[in-house]
């Protein structure tokens, strides 16, 4: 199988820089798989799964935050706001997290508090799915 | 000469409280240092890529597909200004000072300071006006501040209230090596001469919504990034001012206790040639 170049960037780290054959992102259209020479594309991305498909391993999950991925001459970029592999979620951690979001989202006393307790409940909950896959 | 001798102690004294003083803060940095440099380097090929990625993106475009490519005119500039909190860092505040004094459109130029040396600095200011202040957001870097310095700074450039939006921040080269640096966010820059692709972008759903959704974050990453960038340069900077600044203070305790050494001998001396003087005019 043909593969492309895959950039995958978090503002603390590098997650991935290498070769992949197959990428599936969650864009704010829904679900994109991009294989090898990919039609040149920009799109928003939401919360949600990406999956990552190498040549000579098994394929990863990740839980991502949202950003962005951008598809040009063979080389895909996804920049993202936060983003970890299954293997590196801790569950508990999750768990509480989605815990305290929805308490925060009880005690919300603005509009503005109540999104922001939203989106820390859907990333959340988007890192319990992936890591119980 | 016994006069002197007291000066001189004096003097020592002080130098040496300073030198403590310096010493104390250069521990600090270099602690401070190690912690933001860390952030820095691990927040940099984000920062690089999304820039990267941005101007690729930027250099297909053909001008309509959305407002973030509008030509500047005559509106006024946007200043982002990084600065530090405190001072006492060698040339750190004030190369970045100048950086925005050398630019051509700095009067009539609108500031959004970040720093606490940034605000002192313009809050004051004639020649511009002052968007925003954040004093101490390097020191405890939150996503909600950075978000609204992003928002602040698009809602002016989309009302077309400023034509450009620049960031002026020190980049952190080597712990001994600090640049400012002068980075245009706004607007997308797009290539002179007209290359041909063999494929259009797609933009998935649409270059409205698609540019809606990303530069509000690549805005917010280029602040974040400079923002950390800054700090580490801040802490480099003031490490390498106060090295120095203890250094030479060694130096200065070396002279004087050599001068002091001195005036004791000559006060010996002397009190040596009155006795036996004292003693020859007795017999």
């Amino acid at each position: 199988m043909n593969t492309f170049k895959l950039q995958i960037v978090a503002p603390d780290k590098i997650v991935y820089d290498g070769e992949a054959t197959f990428l599936l992102v969650r864009t704010t259209m829904g679900d994109i798989g991009v294989q090898a020479r990919h039609q040149k594309l920009i799109s928003p991305l939401v919360i949600g799964k990406m999956k990552v498909e190498f040549a000579d391993r098994d394929p990863r999950f990740a839980a991502i935050a949202g950003g962005f991925v951008k598809v040009g001459d063979n080389k895909v970029t996804v920049v993202t706001t936060a983003c970890e592999w299954e293997d590196e979620i801790d569950l508990k951690r999750a768990e509480a997290a989605a815990e305290h979001a929805r308490q925060m989202r009880e005690h919300s006393s603005s509009k503005q508090e109540m999104d922001r307790a939203e989106v820390k409940l859907k990333r959340a909950l988007n890192r319990i799915n992936v890591a119980k896959h | 000469m016994g006069a002197s001798m007291k000066d001189i102690k004096g003097r020592i004294k002080s130098v040496e409280s300073t030198m403590q003083i310096t010493k104390a803060m250069e521990l600090v940095s270099s602690s401070k240092l190690r912690k933001a440099k860390e952030r820095a380097e691990n927040a940099r090929p984000f920062f690089n890529i999304l820039y990267e990625t941005i101007s690729d993106l930027s250099s297909e475009l053909d001008g309509t597909e959305t407002i973030y490519t509008a030509k500047p005119g005559k509106l006024p500039t946007l200043y982002i200004v990084i600065a530090g909190d405190r001072g006492l860092a060698g040339g750190y505040n004030a190369n970045v000072y100048r950086l925005l004094s050398e630019q051509p459109d700095y009067k009539g130029a609108k500031v959004i300071a970040i720093g606490r040396k940034a605000v002192e600095k313009y809050a004051h200011n004639p020649d511009i006006e002052m968007i925003g202040e954040y004093p101490g957001l390097a020191e405890n870097l939150k996503m909600p501040l950075v978000t609204e310095i992003t928002n602040t700074a698009l809602r002016l450039f989309k009302e077309r209230k400023v034509g450009r939006v620049k960031l002026i921040f020190t980049q952190f080269v080597t712990a001994l090596t600090q640049r400012a640096t002068l980075l245009d966010i706004l607007p997308l820059s797009q290539i002179k001469e007209k290359r041909t692709y063999s494929q259009a972008m797609n933009y998935e759903p649409g270059p409205g919504a698609v540019f809606a959704s990303i530069i509000p974050q690549y805005v917010t990453g280029m602040i974040y990034g400079a923002v950390t960038e800054s700090y580490a340069s801040e802490q480099g900077a003031r490490r390498t001012a106060m090295e120095s600044a203890t250094g030479n203070a060694e130096e200065m305790i070396k002279n004087l206790s050599l001068s002091y050494n001195r005036a004791r001998q000559a006060a010996i001396t002397q009190e040596l040639t009155e006795i036996v003087s004292g003693a020859n005019a007795a017999q």
